[in-house]
């Protein structure tokens, strides 16, 4: 059945394996196990996968769970502390644990390719990219130099990037970061891979960025015939990438089918519990809340016996899930659909399983932060040490005009560079502004840097940030720092008030009071992050800027996080100034969003008028960008061309006419020459675009949830 | 009486090191007992390379110390004993005294002293030395660098600027220039002095009002207390009287430092200060971005709790290391300066000056230069060894 022939000779010319029949890749049983100096940890147990010739498998699972490292497996680079302790990795047939190094090199970047999560990490930056593209050739096949610049010409314009003659010359850090990332899925299918493994390969960019990325890949991937494993932790990019899915919990496949299948008539409670973690269209923080999982990851040394999900799962049954390992069951009547759970048929999949309660609306109170025209540009000199010479203008924030009321979540959403952290800076302090207004309950701010702000309105104006590994001091304990700013905010008027408040505020996060003896590398990222949101309600903050606070964090806590976040805005009725690039997540708990591009406000407006026609051109496209994880929702396509311009240098009149669909519909060529004025729709909804009110009506929603 | 042959020197010598092997026994086997709690240095015991070069350094600085207590040493390291000149090791003495040690265990230098316990007394001046120097260094470099890295501009162009003119002056030259008497007569190593100590007192006072200022019942006892001390000591290191600095009384004058090592002290941290200027000036910028320093900076925290509070104890890791190294470089910048008879009393037992004075006749007797060079030797491998072993382990976890 299976025929090999393996042609090997050095220097000269390397030819592919040939092979014809079954999985190009199977892996049987695989373990892996990573040694240290205390003990072994487990990375991957029995884990089993199969690609077949041209199909996409996605790999999806939290961070930890082991994804990475059966990538990693599967290129035989487990470093010197990791080794395969059980299963095989059949590539093409072949046992990969029994190649030869020199065979191995013959494969890796031949055969199959690595795409990794940074652009940048995976570019040599001192050399030019026409040469790192020629190389893979001409190492791996040996063709000529000539031959091998032809094909970098053509595999350049494949993966759409302009101008391929002058990008071959350029050095990695003249593109930008999807740029980049187009280069390097360009050197990986310089080779022609047979399989293509794609380790989270659009984290580190944009949304809009991100979607054409991944059209780009799914086009490719059959352009080329190439399988695929993508390895994502997002399912909404799943379902729009790949044929198959498998889902990991902690080193395990929990569960494996088609897109269709796991998608909607998911067996496994961990995949239902993800799924109700995340916020799909119709979630509402109200009336039907995201649903956390409880408990935390287990550790890889730490996990329980037998269903590893056990401690966290609702249909957990003693005496029985605790037992024995778990194998994989194949679900009857489903193509190749198989679930590492027990009692999946004994499990109504069909309701939600837990309650879900409905919280009550809060009540939507006076102004409590109004901005007005608020402008904030920056002077760059081209030169610091010598005075004088160009000195130019980066316009970071545009006339800014909005409200926000007293226990209200105001969204700002946009992608890297529109000016949303710029804006948090300002209204922090930590810069002032160039022009126009901020009135904290009729008090200017916008000229007081924090130095001179009294203790009431810092600790009244509050951040929580976005990197939970960078939110603490590593080296401080976390009672220790919440207590300092405790202090800095003169609350309490000894060690044991304030030590006192400090377990208080841990009481209002949820975290146990014993949390204040550790350090902050002993806590996971959602912890950490609840430390975070605890320091900064130390001053009774009334004004929360949250500046993508559960970006970092995976799925599963995202939910939690989130839902404490709301659940103190309803206790304290704070107003959350919620910064965002993830629109699934504004569209579930955020009551009124501003979009910005650029510096400007391109819309504002409450969530239903935001999300649903007519649109900004930019909104439109941001809505079609983000992935969503649900089979019954149809999208409309809109990709958006080329790259987020420049702050140092924007486009004359609208900022966003460079990647405009719409911008042919508008006469006299006025979006290139002047900057719209702000149209006012019904009832506060706010477009700065050029469309007329007719054309704007003639949109249709982006997003669709076919009828069931 | 019979010469000693090798084996018995060599047993004596171990003999003579008992207390630095009992206080070394002690040392590690309560920190391997321990070492579970005591955090980087505990996992230094899990780093073969780590524990061989703190052994050295230890057994150094315990040499050191029981020197300086009179415990190993056989003979006065200053008094010379007629017919030992030039002697070979494990030569007799002659006339030896009941209840003296009868033989000169390494041999006698040139000037019939005892080259063993010459080295072992030096050992106590370059652990004293070394060190404190090289913490002199970093207390400057730390106080300039953090603001320099933290503020940028104009500050860091222009402290920046002086470093690298520091770093390009040629270190031996420099040496020369400030023990010349002429020099001295002058006053500036006395004001150098006045200036680079002041750093301490600055880096102190900073650290713990950023810290208590919100506490001022706190803060204001503290700072008296801790400032005065501080002060008084500055006074009394950096006043001699005679010289241009002479401010305080001799009755409040708590010691003296002799001038050549107050020279030598002046010129180890001139020349050390700008490059750990540099190193602190980078990690300042690189931890200035994290997030936590935003979140001191949101919540209105003043600039010197950041840098002393938030970014300081972050960069401890690099700065460790280092800072070992740096004793390293430090000690055989002694030995050069002793080597060129720089600083030091001649007669001094430091071990840079004993090699200077034994290279006279190195053709002739090899013994009086080779203990204390492989003893020099011993100490900063030791000491790189060790910056290896943290470098190794800081990065684990």
């Amino acid at each position: 059945m299976f025929h090999c022939k393996i042609v090997f000779s050095f220097g000269e010319k390397m030819n592919k394996i040939t092979y014809q029949d079954g999985p190009i890749l199977e892996i049987n049983k695989l373990s892996i196990s990573f040694f240290t100096r205390l003990r072994e940890i487990p990375a991957v147990m029995d884990f089993s996968v199969n690609v077949q010739p041209r199909e996409a498998v996605g790999l999806v699972g939290e961070s930890g769970c082991g994804k990475s490292t059966v990538a990693l497996g599967i290129m035989q680079d487990l470093g010197k502390n990791g080794r395969v302790v059980g299963g095989s990795i059949k590539f093409k047939g072949r046992d990969l644990s029994q190649v030869s190094d020199v065979e191995l090199r013959d494969i890796r970047g031949n055969e199959i390719a690595m795409i990794y999560q940074e652009p940048m990490a995976s570019l040599n930056p001192a050399m030019r990219i026409g040469k790192q593209l020629i190389e893979v050739p001409i190492i791996h096949e040996g063709i000529s130099e000539r031959e091998a610049v032809m094909r970098a010409l053509e595999v350049v314009r494949d993966v759409k990037l302009p101008d391929p003659e002058r990008i071959l010359k350029s050095y990695p850090h003249q593109l930008s970061g999807g740029q980049q990332q187009r280069i390097v899925i360009a050197m990986a299918l310089m080779s022609k891979p047979s399989l293509l493994i794609l380790d989270e390969p659009t984290t580190a960019l944009d949304v809009t960025v991100e979607a054409a990325v991944v059209e780009l890949v799914k086009d490719l991937g059959k352009k080329y015939g190439t399988s695929m494993l993508f390895i994502s932790h997002n399912l909404g990019l799943v379902l729009e990438t790949c044929d198959r899915i498998c889902v990991m919990y902690s080193g395990e496949a929990v569960e494996r089918g088609s897109i269709k299948d796991v998608f909607d008539e998911m067996q496994h409670p961990y995949t239902q519990a993800l799924f109700q973690s995340i916020p799909l269209p119709g979630a509402d923080k109200n009336e039907r809340p995201l649903v956390a999982i409880p408990g935390n990851f287990p550790l890889p040394h730490e996990r329980p016996k037998g269903c590893n999900f056990g401690p966290r799962c609702r249909y957990f049954e003693k005496e029985r899930c605790d037992v024995t390992d778990i194998p994989m069951s194949l679900v009857p009547s489903n193509d190749r659909h198989a679930t590492r759970c027990l009692r999946f048929q004994e499990i109504d999949w069909a309701t939600s399983g837990g309650s879900v309660e409905e919280k009550e609306k809060t009540k939507i109170g006076d102004v409590v932060l109004k901005i007005e025209d608020l402008k904030k540009y920056y002077e760059v000199a081209s030169n610091t040490l010598f005075d004088g010479g160009n000195k130019r203008v980066v316009k970071a924030n545009e006339t800014l005009s909005f409200e926000a009321h007293e226990s209200e979540t105001l969204a700002i959403v946009g992608e890297s560079g529109c000016g949303k952290s710029t804006f948090a800076k300002v209204l922090m302090g930590l810069e002032t502004a160039t022009q126009g207004q901020i009135l904290l309950d009729d008090r200017n701010i916008e000229q007081v840097p924090i130095e001179q702000r009294n203790k009431k309105t810092v600790g009244e104006v509050q951040m929580v940030f976005q990197n939970p590994f960078d939110t603490l001091n590593p080296s401080m304990t976390v009672g220790r720092q919440i207590i300092r700013a405790l202090e800095i905010f003169g609350v309490g008027d000894s060690n044991e008030a304030r030590q006192q408040r400090m377990l208080e505020l841990l009481d209002l996060v949820k975290l146990p009071r014993s949390f204040a003896e550790r350090m902050p590398r002993q806590l996971s990222g959602g912890q950490k992050q609840r430390v975070g949101i605890a320091r900064a309600f130390a001053g009774d903050a009334r004004i929360v800027v949250a500046d993508e606070p559960v970006s970092a964090l995976d799925v599963s806590v995202q939910a939690a996080v989130t839902d404490l976040l709301m659940e103190i805005q309803r206790e304290q009725k704070i107003t959350l100034l919620f910064i965002s690039h993830d629109l699934s997540i504004v569209r579930y708990l955020s009551d009124r969003v501003i979009v910005m591009y650029l510096g400007h406000v391109v819309e504002l407006g409450s969530t239903e008028q935001v999300f649903s026609p007519p649109y900004h051109p930019y909104t439109e496209a941001l809505l079609s960008a983000v992935p969503i994880a649900d089979t019954s929702v149809q999208k409309q396509h809109i990709v958006l061309e080329g790259d987020i311009p420049s702050a140092m240098n924007p486009p004359s009149g609208c900022p966003f006419h460079t990647r405009c669909r719409w911008k042919s519909e508008v006469p006299y060529n006025l979006c290139e020459r002047d900057i719209p004025e702000v149209q006012e729709l019904d009832n506060g909804h706010q477009i700065k675009c050029h469309l007329s009110n007719k054309q704007l009506d003639r949109m249709e929603p982006v997003i669709k949830i076919a009828a069931e | 009486m019979e010469p000693m042959n090798w084996w018995a020197i060599i047993a004596q010598i171990f003999w003579q090191f008992i207390p630095v092997w009992i206080a070394l026994i002690l040392l590690f086997s309560v920190s391997f007992i321990y070492k579970k709690r005591l955090g980087l240095y505990g996992k230094l015991y899990d780093s073969a390379i780590g524990l061989i070069g703190f052994g050295l350094v230890m057994f150094w600085v315990f040499v050191g110390v029981f020197g300086a207590m009179d415990f190993i040493i056989t003979h006065d390291p200053l008094s010379q004993v007629s017919g030992m000149k030039n002697k070979p090791p494990g030569t007799p003495m002659r006339g030896a005294t009941a209840g003296e040690f009868g033989y000169y265990l390494l041999g006698g230098d040139n000037l019939a002293r005892d080259v063993f316990s010459r080295v072992v007394k030096g050992a106590w001046i370059v652990t004293q030395i070394a060190p404190l120097a090289t913490l002199f260094a970093f207390m400057v470099g730390i106080t300039l660098g953090l603001p320099a890295g933290y503020y940028g501009g104009r500050l860091d162009i222009l402290l920046s600027f002086i470093a690298n003119l520091i770093l390009a002056f040629p270190v031996i030259l420099l040496f020369y220039l400030l023990v010349t008497p002429e020099i001295v007569a002058t006053g500036v190593p006395s004001y150098m002095a006045t200036v680079l100590f002041v750093f301490p007192l600055i880096f102190a006072g900073v650290l713990l009002n950023s810290r208590f200022h919100t506490q001022p019942k706190v803060r204001t006892p503290l700072l008296i207390i801790v400032l005065g001390i501080m002060f008084w000591t500055y006074l009394s290191l950096v006043s001699e009287p005679g010289s241009k600095v002479d401010l305080l009384p001799s009755s409040l004058d708590l010691f003296d430092i002799p001038g050549g090592i107050l020279v030598v002290f002046v010129s180890v941290v001139f020349v050390n200060a700008p490059t750990v200027f540099r190193i602190v000036r980078g990690l300042t910028l690189d931890i200035k971005t994290r997030d936590y320093v935003a979140a001191a900076q949101t919540r209105g925290e003043g600039s010197w709790y950041i840098m002393l509070w938030e970014i300081l104890p972050n960069a401890r890791g690099p700065l460790i290391v280092d800072f070992c190294l740096r004793i390293g470089y430090t000690t055989i910048l002694l030995g050069t300066l002793g080597f060129f008879g720089l600083g030091l009393p001649p007669e001094s037992p430091d071990w840079g000056t004993t090699i200077n004075e034994g290279r006279k006749l190195l053709s002739i007797y090899l013994h009086p230069a080779l203990p204390p060079a492989i003893a020099l030797l011993s100490l900063v491998l030791g000491l790189n060894l060790l910056a290896d072993g943290l470098r190794e382990e800081s990065l684990k976890d």
